[in-house]
């Protein structure tokens, strides 16, 4: 009698489950880290954005950070299912994948852009009379009612957007 | 500039990508998406949805603070002084455009003065903004008075009527102080378009909001915008 046969007749119902829940972890993996990597890619500068790939890099961005945490703990629940499954080799590959599933679910909450262009949290704002900026330099200017503010180009070209209250009236400084 | 009110509700924007050398913010109220240009809602809740314009003027700091000597400046922050470049213009020249126009006559980074009236878009190309100044202009029924100020930098756009006539406006030549003068009152008017002297004085020219920029830019988002000639 060989010893064999009922061992390989005992691990092939384990095969075909190891196969559902290895094609159901890819998926999982890919759809979480998509979310967050194609509009990384799409929103970048100095890349043209036809106006159908921004719809589809803004609504990916919307949905991303709902579905990057569904997709990792969906990830983390499959990878368990598999862990005793799996040799030395397939367990560095789950860990690896896993890492970056995280690290998609964590950046899809986070704004980059803020990290390259800090915002003004508090603007300050400084008497004419006081200002050290060269004459020749460029500022967007506002009047409203009795408010004169002047904004540097210099700073605002860094910062982009600017929330302020100039007379009353909240306005968006951006350039 | 924007205002931040829509539907009585006040929005907080925030830096959200780079669209095509503009950029899009998005509100924390909503999480919809604006365009910085255009103040337009492009997705999200609000979609759709337009801000509405406020007027600004881009000046020398020497000439808004002799205009506005109670004025105020933004004060710049200790941490990113390395970060702000008063030489930001010539810097920003070098970099890659990502969309370019062949067959107008403008190369896409000439600087032109932008402006929308009556729903019609013209640029003015900004050296012979310089040379020609003041420019008188007739765009779609309205006619526009362009100036450079004194300190050769400073632009500003008006409506080119006193008390609902169209007049017309030429520099002052023998004058210490940069001054206009008008044919309809013969009246003095000042780079703030107020006049200073005779019958017109004390009333101001209405201001356009014109937009210094690229022509590749203004281009693409007026695509049916037309070109000042002289």
């Amino acid at each position: 009698m060989s010893t064999s046969r009922p061992s390989t007749l005992r691990q092939h119902p384990r095969r075909g489950v190891s196969i559902w829940l290895w094609s159901a972890f890819s998926l999982c993996a890919f759809a979480g880290i998509a979310a967050f990597l194609i509009p990384t890619f799409i929103i970048r500068p100095f890349r043209y954005e036809a106006p159908g790939a921004l719809l589809v890099a803004m609504a990916l961005r919307q949905r991303a950070p709902f579905a990057t945490l569904l997709t990792a703990v969906a990830c983390f629940a499959l990878a368990l299912a598999l862990w005793r499954t799996v040799g030395r080799w397939r367990k560095s590959v789950l860990v690896l994948v896993l890492l970056v599933v995280t690290f998609s679910a964590v950046m899809a909450r986070l704004n980059y852009f803020e990290w390259m262009f800090h915002p003004i949290a508090d603007p300050q704002f400084l008497a004419q009379s006081e200002s050290k900026l060269d004459p020749k330099e460029m500022v967007l200017s506002i009047h409203l009612g009795d408010d004169a503010r002047a904004y540097p180009i210099s700073q605002m070209a860094y910062h982009h957007v600017l929330n302020d209250v100039v007379a009353g009236v909240p306005i968006a400084v951006t350039y | 500039m924007w205002t931040r009110t829509i539907n009585g509700r006040v929005l907080h924007f925030y830096l959200a990508g780079i669209n095509n050398q503009n950029f899009l913010m998005r509100d924390r109220e909503t999480g919809t998406w604006w365009q910085q240009i255009t103040g337009k809602a492009i997705y999200g809740p609000l979609q759709g949805a337009a801000l509405e314009l406020v007027l600004s003027e881009e000046l020398s700091f020497g000439q808004w603070r002799s205009e506005s000597p109670s004025g105020q400046v933004l004060a710049p922050i200790a941490k990113y002084t390395k970060e702000y470049d008063p030489n930001w213009e010539p810097d920003v020249a070098k970099l890659p455009v990502v969309i370019s126009f062949p067959g107008t006559e403008l190369k896409s980074r000439d600087v032109v003065i932008g402006l929308t009236i009556n729903g019609a878009a013209r640029a003015y190309p900004w050296e012979t903004f310089a040379k020609q100044s003041p420019i008188l202009d007739r765009v779609n029924g309205a006619s526009l008075l362009l100036v450079l100020g004194p300190d050769g930098k400073s632009f500003r756009v008006f409506l080119s009527r006193i008390d609902g006539k169209d007049a017309e406006f030429f520099l002052q030549a023998d004058t210490q102080q940069w001054t206009l003068l008008d044919t309809l009152t013969a009246s003095q008017w000042n780079f703030q378009g107020c006049a200073t002297t005779g019958p017109a004085q004390g009333k101001c020219l209405t201001r356009i909001p014109a937009l210094k920029d690229y022509w590749f830019d203004w281009r693409n988002y007026h695509p049916d915008t037309t070109v000042y000639k002289h």
